[in-house]
């Protein structure tokens, strides 16, 4: 009934072999749990290996999220945004801008690995409209607002030197951007903003 | 000495209940989702804030999507349990592995829209074709074999289209994206060598034991139950994603 004859035997591994297989894997296993696996999920590197591997950045900048993600959902709760009013959002982000006068100009250096958070306190339907540039290297950065059970994603980009554009809130809070320098070296980021908001908070 | 029908019989009690209690391990897996809205945690959390060349954390990746990629797994197991010869596991390893290198790489490139869930549902069709084949099915249903070698190139297609869908979720930055593609695929064949590796020495204990022939069936046919449970799984997340 089955598929496939019974195995011969002279075509099967020697116990010998398979011992020394067996071996092998353990010790394999072992290798790749101490120099791969800690450093890459983890960030602990004992033997400098994952250093060298450049796998203990992915192990930090993994924990690093997890932690945030952890606190995060402490604040919030836990509710994914939803992606309809993300797509309808979309819309409102556009990047032709006219060279008016801008209200406020906000600058800031981040090191590598460092981030920032800066908000505009805005009323719900109000608008923002910003220009920023990066220099001395590339950032990574999230625009969203979270208040009262909402929340939002306007745009997310990753090793960036410039933006611009506006967006429209969808509920009262504060509404802005999360700067965090993925980079090798320091960055200086030029914020310019105008538009309907009371203030600006900045949080590190 | 213990009659032997009752014994067999215990045999495949335990074979059931542990076939049951992975299934329930596999479903609590799959219902576990990140659910943070500001941050992604994990392998895709950290894809998302880098970008540029990354060749040994994208190796790293593609291994342990194969190593605990448990429906690639399956299929690898069921495609090597009756091969007995180091090089028949080196020409079907090396067809699934062409298989789905190579619509892996083209449905990244291209941005293969295809839904998850459909493919993750033939990727479990594939261990519950495998293990049928294995049991000799096709044989007594069909009356004849259909091609080994082809079925491995094929379902090998599809579980390279399911892996491209998954590294498209990714969303992996386009600066660095082919180099760290083809790491990434350098990692799923590493994976899938390390998986195999294990796979032979625990099959090579097997095979040497008088009763294998009979468990053999009694695996497969856990295989087929696993399968379907994948298949299913994905059926119904295609169900409640789109309703």
């Amino acid at each position: 009934m089955y598929n496939a004859p019974q195995p011969k035997l002279e075509d099967l591994p020697s116990n010998r072999q398979l011992g020394r297989m067996s071996v092998v894997a353990a010790i394999g296993a072992a290798a790749i749990g101490v120099m791969v696996y800690l450093p890459a999920e983890y960030g602990i590197d004992p033997t400098g290996i994952g250093s060298v591997l450049g796998l203990t950045e992915m192990g930090e900048i993994k924990q690093q999220l997890s932690k945030e993600a952890a606190e995060d959902e402490k604040l919030h709760g836990s509710q994914d945004s939803s992606s309809l009013v993300d797509g309808v959002l979309g819309l409102f982000v556009s990047t032709a801008q006219a060279q008016d006068a801008w209200k406020d100009v906000v600058t800031f250096t981040l090191e590598p690995g460092a981030y920032t958070e800066i908000k505009a306190t805005m009323e719900k339907g109000a608008t923002l409209t910003y220009a920023w540039m990066a220099d001395g290297g590339r950032i990574n950065f999230d625009l969203h607002a979270h208040a009262g059970g909402e929340n939002v994603t306007y745009e997310k980009g990753r090793g960036e030197t410039s933006g611009a554009g506006s967006f429209e809130t969808p509920f009262a809070g504060d509404h802005g951007w999360f700067w965090r320098n993925r980079d090798t070296s320091a960055v200086t980021v030029t914020l310019q903003l105008r538009g309907d908001y009371s203030g600006l908070v900045r949080s590190d | 000495m213990k009659p032997t029908s009752i014994h067999g019989q215990s045999r495949l009690t335990h074979a059931l209940v542990f076939a049951l209690s992975l299934s329930i391990l596999f479903y609590a897996a799959g219902v576990q989702t990140a659910a943070a809205h500001d941050v992604t945690p994990g392998d895709a959390g950290y894809i998302q804030e880098i970008w540029g060349v990354h060749i040994i954390p994208f190796i790293y990746l593609g291994a342990k999507h194969m190593v605990t990629g448990y429906d690639h797994i399956l299929f690898l197991l069921g495609v090597v349990f009756f091969l007995y010869r180091m090089k028949d596991v080196a020409i079907y390893v090396s067809l699934f592995a062409l298989g789905h290198s190579v619509t892996m790489l083209f449905g990244v490139w291209y941005g293969w829209g295809i839904n998850a869930y459909i493919i993750d549902a033939i990727i479990g069709l594939s261990v519950v074709y495998k293990a049928l084949d294995n049991l000799g099915f096709f044989q007594r249903v069909l009356g004849f074999q259909p091609n080994t070698k082809a079925a491995t190139l094929i379902f090998g297609l599809f579980h390279g289209t399911g892996l491209a869908s998954k590294i498209l979720e990714y969303k992996i930055s386009p600066d660095g994206l082919l180099a760290n593609l083809l790491a990434f695929n350098v990692g799923v064949e590493i994976g899938q060598l390390l998986a195999l590796f294990v796979i032979l020495i625990v099959m090579g204990y097997w095979r040497k034991s008088p009763n294998f022939m009979r468990q053999a069936t009694i695996a497969n046919i856990i295989m087929v139950f696993l399968g379907v449970l994948l298949t299913y799984q994905q059926i119904a997340g295609y169900i409640a994603s789109t309703s």
